[in-house]
């Protein structure tokens, strides 16, 4: 049985649809109606209250903690400021990846890491020689995502000063209600966000204070589903989903390099020694085998295949994790791993990794559709990636 | 000043590895932290006029190629003329004092069993049938795990072969008995106790096993086919004459200079740097340290290549032998034999004894009852003490190194009282002769002669810590995956004890 | 009694009812022998108290090769396997270990004591799941010879040396560990958890005369990884109506497929006429002819019981002598009026519907090894205790349980002598109800009745020689082409016409089913 997070007592009385699911072992909302459409405008037109206690969540400190993270992310964290959050990932000695996450320098000596999947274990076993504390915080940090245009004026209405000068990807301390918290501007909902930082016990007054604040401005709890649609319209690498952990993979095949999961913009190469450094770099240098990419499918095509059974066009109401092959010119040459309809582009999303040769910008490949139990196939083509961007995310 | 090899520790192994490779004409650069050279084997005066001959006491298994290659005996090393006869005292019995040679060891033998006599001849056929082939094992760099190439596969099917060509019968007795206990193999062999004890004895000296453990018949066959004539003046001797063919042929020699770092760049070693902060420049260095600290130690943890360092984390080295040299004022008598001087004595009245020893060391206590392996070094050579007077080297089995209390002051002084204890039940005079004395324990081994765990193998002799493991797959060639990093220390294979295999097989990789 | 038979199999084992089952499906006419009233042999379950049922020796299943369970069809001869979901170490000073069917349920369990091995836990499971898969291919092989330059031979050693040539370095070496080291050494690359240590230890040791700290023992842990359910890896089940019910399955399907079986028929000898296997004899004298004759007992009883040493060359029976049986564990059945609570997780819930090992620390278990290693029973016994009625109400009276309790270590070489264990027996039953009472307080004054089998008790009753679970030690020199000795390593034995199909043979023991099934293929292939 999952575990209630630390807000369970108000996001389970908001959830009129019981749709919950377990994520990291914990009761997560998967959408507080019967539909998640309202709480995905939310995040997109107003904005969305998301809890996300469950992540990861590990500390880092002591002298040696800024070379003991540069040491093991691909990420040069040693030049990451106080006060400055950084995305990076995690790779064995073999260059693949272990896990993806944020790392926020909150002080000189002292660091904080969100991981998709448990990874203490593999931080103990990397420790050694390194002066540093690591300490397990999951279940003692609450978390939540405020997420969405109306985000930064919500927050800034139940905050004290301070949140209007945070940058992109920065992090501070301020209070809500008289509670000290944490503020990052971060999400994964590729829009304008913040995410908030607090002891588990002060949940329930700062969930409070942050709906009460926030309901002028169109705050409401959302739940999973929706957070799925934004990140695929924002490009965003699911961990189980669109890759996978290497020490959790059976077979090498199923394992990805930073640079095939659309994460090679994270990799420091020249730099101190780091964790998988000579197998990336040897990659780097010799091109990898697979690419992630997004795709664009044709909605022509879809209707085409419907109307050839007489039916209108339908799509899965949720975004939708099922693998699918991907082929070009009759050859299976990757497999899509994310897709949705995006509301607000009207479009038809999808995230693949496919192989290199089939990667670049335009590229014309034919997805596998099923329709009345037949499967088809559907032209689509290769697009940059996020598919959604808007400004204010950084502004 | 530029070298062409660099070796860290200048214990045997590693003055083996440097006059081996200065023969070839390289320059060679010895680095000793301590102020003298030899290690385990470094003789000492451990109490004013008395003086050991190395930790370690045992010169029987010293490869005779090494010896031949340097010319060891044109710088004054010499074999014994006879080979050492082991006593085994017993506390109501007439003691053995067994012999190798079936022949001289017959009547020993009978006065305990006739059966027994019998058995120890065909016993000793049967070790000397197997016996090149376990020496030939030995003395040969171990096989790689992932063969690559014709070459390599068809050596490994020629060890196969070697292995067939002893005959159908004694292959499967070899693959049943190896991985088996050294006592129920005895037990196939033997009725006598005492005999079987002091057959098992030195296989097990610095092990984390007991004669009870699986695989300890495959540590007691190659100790004992490889066991020959030993060297007079001991593992001491063995240094003097590895220092002389060492500084005959240009190795600089140099102690005081503890290695603190391996210097790394890229992959590629490029020199060591010292305790005082000076630096060795050289892209060859062979490590006679033991493995932990040459991997974990010396490298930093992201200049190992691959898993290298999650491997050799999981190196197993709990030390579980101490050392306690005793200055007498007379030759140790035993009630069971008086009159007599033994020079290799093995205290342990059966295999039982011998396990239960072992059983402290699984919970981290000193054994109440010990077992002892004795060497008087002055019965050959008197000059190591005052005359008249001896020196009892004992090597004292399944003391644990993470003794639950702690090695303090306390626990020395009871290391020593048991160990007297036990000798007194044997030799009851000990006591009054001991003039002086000097306890040494696995922590002190692992403080001043700087060995991981106290392990005096630098690594347990395990199954899987053998041969092509050790001390990993990767490294069981002596090379290393990075690239100028050579291993020459009792932590590669054949393993620990005086045998200067180590050193000589690392030698014959460098080209 | 004219009628002759193309096969005897001495035995009606599971193993011996295997071997039958598959000679019968291929066509051979088959007589199975069993000595005792019920079949099953170790596999057997017995009503000793009125409504209570026991399954008297073996108790748990995982390790039935799931192609035997196909080809014999036992699901239609009655064959249900409930799958047990938990495993549940309890503790006397803490709240005990429960590795539960849910990954992140189990990971917390375990980060209660170590953060670190919650989240190594589940690699080590996937990790063993992969050096499984590589053995399994070995269980269903005849051992080849590797002394021998017949092309067959050399074939089989090729295509074994092409299977070991397909691991990748870290595999292989990963093998050659788990081969030679001891289960606690093992884990002790994974682990820090003492107590997790010592949980997954005990499947290292487990029916063998070795500690946890004994090397090889980390062979044996593996030997218990490769049981599998519905194609699940690493699960156990009970057997529906109890272990016996198994071997009912097997032998309805051997009837089925034309084997007729006989029990209360001991066989006293087996007859060798002019240099090969005419029949054998009972002890009532009938004389019954057969071409071939099958043992499912063990090496020793085979070769030094039911054949005459002067059809056997002194070498052979020397190496027969020299197999290790060395029986190690005993087994107490108890039928109970309520159920027992254990202090630590009180509640008859999902965390006791597994097993339930008593297995504090690995001192504890190594403590009980040097116990047996002189000659003594365990005072402080290592237990696994399964409570079968919780998962399967047809083996009690409702609201009733039976608790079936495999100890160990009790050696069957007690220093006063086997011969011994009668007096002792009741000793040995209350240590292990003290014991257990000490995690199970209230399990005393719901005792209704109690079975204690001591390693004697299984060698005369059961006919287990020295009461060896396994037919002889698993250990590396007993294995496959080693197994039962190294030239006879194929089931065949050097008389000619006299096969051998129980555990004492390659794969080894427990209700596997694979050395029956196994010597079934070569006696079918020989002629």
């Amino acid at each position: 049985m999952p575990l209630p997070t630390p807000f369970h007592p108000r996001t389970s009385k908001l959830c009129e649809s019981l749709q919950f699911k377990s994520w990291a072992g914990y009761f997560a909302v998967s959408s507080y109606q019967s539909h998640h459409d309202p709480e995905y405008f939310a995040f997109r037109n107003a904005a969305g209250l998301l809890d996300i206690s469950p992540l990861y969540k590990y500390e880092v400190s002591g002298v040696d903690s800024a070379a003991f993270l540069a040491s093991v992310a691909t990420r040069d964290v040693g030049t990451l400021q106080a006060g400055r959050v950084t995305y990076a990932c995690f790779c064995d000695s073999h260059g693949k990846v272990i896990d993806d996450g944020t790392i926020a320098r909150i002080d000189e000596q002292s660091f904080r890491v969100t991981t998709a999947s448990p990874t203490f274990g593999w931080f103990d076993r990397q420790r050694r020689g390194f002066d540093i504390q690591l300490r397990d915080v999951s279940d003692t940090l609450a978390a939540l995502a405020i997420q969405g245009p109306n985000s930064r004026e919500a927050l800034a209405s139940a905050a004290d000063d301070g949140i209007r000068d945070l940058g992109f990807f920065g992090i501070m301390s301020t209070r809500i209600d008289g509670v000290d918290v944490q503020v990052s501007r971060t999400g994964y909902t590729g829009d304008l966000g913040y995410e908030v930082w607090l002891r588990s016990g002060d949940a329930l007054p700062v969930w409070d204070a942050l709906m009460e604040a926030g309901t002028p401005f169109g705050l409401q709890a959302a739940g999973l589903d929706a957070l799925d649609v934004t990140r695929i319209e924002a490009g965003f690498v699911l961990q189980d989903v669109d890759y996978f952990s290497a020490p959790r993979c059976l077979i090498e095949s199923r394992k990805s390099s930073p640079f095939e999961i659309g994460l090679g913009w994270t990799v420091d190469l020249e730099r101190e020694p780091f964790v998988g450094q000579a197998a990336l770099r040897a990659e780097h240098a010799d091109g990898s085998d697979w690419q992630f990419v997004g795709l664009e499918i044709s909605w022509e095509g879809i209707e085409e295949l419907y109307a050839a059974w007489g039916l209108p066009p339908s799509l899965p109401t949720h975004a939708c994790r099922d693998a699918v092959p991907l082929f070009s010119g009759g050859r299976q040459v990757g497999q899509v791993t994310s897709t949705t309809w995006s509301p607000i582009l009207k479009k038809y999303l999808a995230l693949a990794t496919v192989r290199t040769a089939q990667s670049s910008l335009g590229t014309g490949l034919e997805i596998e559709h099923t329709v009345e139990f037949e499967r088809s196939r559907v032209a689509a083509s290769v697009v940059d990636r996020p598919f959604f961007d808007p400004d204010r995310k950084r502004a | 000043m530029q070298y062409d090899l660099i070796i860290i520790g200048g214990g045997h192994n590693g003055l083996t590895c440097a006059a081996l490779q200065a023969s070839r004409g390289r320059k060679v650069l010895v680095l000793e932290r301590r102020g003298i050279l030899g290690g385990l084997a470094a003789g000492e005066e451990f109490h004013p006029g008395y003086r050991t001959v190395g930790v370690l006491h045992d010169t029987s298994s010293v490869r005779s190629s090494v010896i031949d290659k340097l010319g060891l005996e044109s710088h004054g090393l010499k074999r014994r003329s006879d080979e050492a006869a082991v006593f085994a005292p017993q506390k109501d019995g007439p003691g053995l004092l067994l012999f190798d040679d079936p022949v001289r060891a017959c009547d020993e033998l009978a006065a305990h069993s006739a059966s027994d006599a019998d058995r120890y001849v065909e016993f000793r056929a049967f070790l000397a049938r197997i016996g090149s082939y376990l020496r030939g094992i030995l003395g040969e760099i171990p096989p790689p795990i992932s063969p690559r190439g014709a070459g390599q596969f068809l050596a490994l099917l020629r060890k196969g072969w070697a292995l067939r060509s002893l005959g159908r019968e004694t292959m499967y007795e070899c693959l049943r008995i190896g991985p088996t206990c050294v006592q129920d193999w005895l037990d196939e062999w033997f009725e006598t106790d005492v005999l079987k004890a002091a057959l098992a004895s030195p296989a097990l000296l610095g092990t984390w096993s007991g004669p009870g453990s699986a695989g300890t018949t495959a540590l007691a066959l190659m100790q004992i086919c490889t066991a020959g004539r030993g060297i007079v003046g001991g593992p001491a001797a063995l240094v003097d004459a590895l220092v002389l063919a060492c500084e005959s042929r240009g190795v600089e020699l140099r102690t005081n200079a503890g290695v603190v770092r391996i210097l790394t760049d890229a992959g590629r070693v490029q020199g060591v740097e010292l305790a005082d902060g000076s630096g060795v420049e050289g892209g060859l260095v062979a490590s006679s340290v033991d493995p932990r600290q040459t991997f974990l130690d010396l490298i930093r943890p992201l200049d190992l290549p691959g898993d290298l360092g999650s491997g050799i984390e999981n190196w197993r080295c709990r030390g579980t032998t101490a050392k306690v040299n005793l200055a007498l004022d007379g030759p140790l008598e035993f009630s069971c034999r008086p009159g007599a001087v033994f020079d290799t004595i093995r205290v342990g009245e059966n295999l039982e004894e011998i396990e239960r020893a072992f059983d402290s060391v699984k919970y981290r206590r000193l054994p109440v009852s010990p077992h002892i392996d004795i060497h008087m070094p002055t019965v050959l050579d008197p000059g190591l003490a005052p005359a008249g007077h001896h020196v009892a080297s004992m090597l004292v089995h399944f003391v644990p190194h993470d003794l639950e209390a702690g090695w303090g002051d306390t626990q020395r002084a009871d290391l020593l009282e048991v160990c007297l204890n036990r000798l007194a039940e044997v030799a009851p005079e000990c006591r009054d002769r001991i003039v002086g004395y000097q306890v040494v324990t696995p922590a002190d081994l692992e403080r001043e002669l700087s060995l991981t765990g106290g392990h005096i193998h630098h690594g347990e002799h395990g199954l899987d810590q053998l041969l092509s493991f050790r001390p990993q797959a990767t490294c069981a060639r002596y090379a290393t995956p990075l690239e100028g990093l050579v291993l020459c220390g009792s932590g590669s294979h054949p393993g620990g004890g005086i045998t200067c295999a180590p050193g000589e097989l690392a030698a014959s990789t460098m080209s | 009694m004219t009628k002759r038979y193309d096969s005897i199999v001495v035995g009606g084992g599971h193993n011996g009812l295997v071997c039958a089952a598959y000679l019968a499906r291929a066509g051979r006419s088959v007589l199975v022998l069993e000595r005792r009233h019920v079949l099953g042999g170790a596999a057997v379950t017995e009503e000793l108290h009125p409504g209570f049922k026991y399954s008297v020796c073996s108790y748990v299943v995982s390790l039935l090769r799931p192609e035997i369970i196909r080809d014999l069809q036992l699901p239609r001869f009655g064959l249900e396997i409930l799958p047990l979901e938990c495993s549940f170490t309890p503790q006397l000073d803490g709240p005990g270990l429960v590795r539960w069917p849910d990954g992140d349920k189990t990971r917390r369990e375990i980060a209660q004591f170590s953060q670190r091995d919650a989240e190594i836990y589940p690699e080590f499971g996937r990790e063993m799941m992969k050096v499984g898969r590589m053995v399994k291919p070995i269980l269903e092989m005849t051992p080849p010879d590797p002394s021998s330059l017949r092309p067959g031979n050399l074939l089989d050693m090729l295509k074994l040396g092409r299977m070991f040539g397909q691991l990748t370095e870290s595999e292989r070496i990963l093998q050659a560990k788990m081969f030679t080291m001891s289960a606690i050494d093992f884990l002790d690359e994974w682990f820090e958890g003492d107590l997790l240590k010592a949980t997954l230890g005990v499947s290292g040791i487990i029916g063998t005369f070795q500690g946890v700290r004994s090397p090889g023992t980390a062979y044996v842990l593996l030997h218990h990884y490769m049981g599998e359910i519905d194609g699940a890896f690493r699960a156990w089940g009970l057997s529906k109506g109890g272990t016996g019910q198994i071997s009912n399955a097997i032998a309805d399907a051997a009837r089925h497929f034309g084997a007729e079986i006989r029990t209360e028929a001991s066989v006293d000898e087996v007859m060798v006429r002019g240099g090969r296997v005419r029949g054998v004899v009972l002890e009532d004298g009938t004389e019954i002819q057969a071409d071939t004759v099958v043992s499912g007992l063990d090496p020793h009883r085979t070769f030094l019981k039911l054949c005459n040493s002067s059809d056997l060359d002194a070498e052979f029976l020397g190496s027969i002598k020299r197999f290790k049986m060395r029986g190690s564990s005993g087994k107490v059945n108890l039928a109970l009026d309520r159920f027992p609570e254990f202090t630590c997780r009180p509640g008859d819930g999902l965390h006791v519907r597994g097993d339930v090992a008593i297995a504090p620390s690995v001192d504890y278990l190594e403590r009980a090894f040097d116990e047996a290693k002189y000659g003594d029973f365990s005072q402080r016994p290592f237990m696994n205790v399964v409570i079968p009625s919780l998962v399967d109400p047809s083996v009690a009276p409702p609201g009733k349980h039976v608790m079936s309790i495999f100890v160990q270590y009790a050696p069957y070489a007690l220093k006063e002598g086997p011969e011994n264990w009668p007096q002792k027996r009741q000793a040995f039953g209350d240590a292990v109800i003290d014991t257990l009472a000490e995690y199970c307080p209230t399990l005393k004054e719901s005792i209704l009745h109690r079975q204690v089998l001591t390693p004697w008790d299984l060698e005369q009753k059961i006919g287990l020689t020295e009461g060896n679970i396994f037919h002889g030690e698993l250990s590396l020199e007993q294995l496959f082409f080693l197994r039962p000795t190294p030239l006879w390593s194929r089931y065949k034995t050097p008389i000619p016409g006299l096969w051998m199909c129980a555990s004492g043979t390659h794969p080894g023991g427990g209700i596997m089913g694979a050395p029956g099934a196994n010597a079934a293929r070569r006696i079918l292939k020989t002629r």
